[in-house]
């Protein structure tokens, strides 16, 4: 039953990853693209660490896999918009 | 005033203590480290975050459950779009007046860059420029609901009036 989970939700957290890179390469310009990799790709991890967790041997194991997550849903947040600012401030050039 | 300051620096220790027991479990060498690195960390955050106003905890765990539901669908909205033959985009602009204090300004940006079809990128006279992925979405009425939630998090803040 842990198992069956385990292989759904990282089976749905890599569709999320293959998303994001579809997009990352599909999607016309910077800003777009962005759109896809700090979406989809927090989706992703999301549900692979949710997979994870299932497999866990105690409660430290899935806080440390929420923590993960949590950083670098933290991290996607902050550096999309630094990427983004930056993109935009060199096409208007500025 | 100084019990409000004692509890404030009670939660950060119970926060930073917390933090260090998951990263590194309860044996007691683990625990002994944590006696010099937890009260470092908080010295650290009180550094760097110092100031009287403090995140109301309850009103972001409050609103975590509307935020995670929201990321979802912006990742299903985004892999929709890169997946469909299609690839249905409509980028545009908009600039939208945000009335928070700087951190809320990168924390609302943060947010709404994994909420569908926005993206922050930066601010510009007080204006928050956002990026959406398709201009005829209405991905952008979400900002001001977020920009209030935001603001109720933000302790001592007047909630955001338009115009104000």
């Amino acid at each position: 039953m842990t198992d069956l989970a385990t292989h759904v939700f990282t089976g749905l957290g890599v569709l999320f990853f293959l998303a994001g890179s579809v997009g990352f390469l599909r999607f016309p310009d910077i800003f777009s693209r962005l759109h896809a990799l700090t979406k989809a790709d927090n989706l992703g991890l999301g549900f692979i660490a949710l997979g994870v967790a299932f497999q866990a041997g105690s409660w430290r194991q899935v806080a440390l896999l929420a923590l993960i997550w949590a950083l670098v849903l933290l991290a996607a947040g902050t550096v999309s918009q630094l990427v983004a600012r930056h993109a935009l401030r060199e096409r208007d050039g500025r | 005033m100084q019990g409000f300051a004692f509890r404030h620096l009670l939660g950060r220790i119970a926060f930073l203590g917390a933090l260090w027991v998951v990263l590194s479990g309860l044996e007691p060498k683990a625990l002994a480290v944590g006696t010099v690195a937890v009260p470092a960390a908080v010295w650290l955050s009180l550094r760097l975050l110092p100031g009287p106003r403090h995140l109301a905890v309850w009103r972001a765990l409050r609103h975590l459950p509307a935020f995670l539901g929201a990321s979802l669908l912006g990742g299903l909205d985004v892999a929709r779009r890169a997946l469909s033959p299609r690839m249905p985009l409509a980028p545009g602009w908009v600039e939208v007046p945000v009335h928070l204090p700087d951190g809320g300004r990168v924390a609302l940006g943060a947010e709404l860059s994994l909420m569908p079809g926005t993206l922050a990128a930066g601010t510009r006279n007080d204006r928050l420029l956002i990026h959406l992925l398709d201009v005829n979405a209405g991905f952008e009425d979400a900002i001001p609901r977020e920009e209030a939630a935001i603001a109720a998090m933000i302790d001592g803040e007047p909630a955001p009036r338009e115009g104000g």
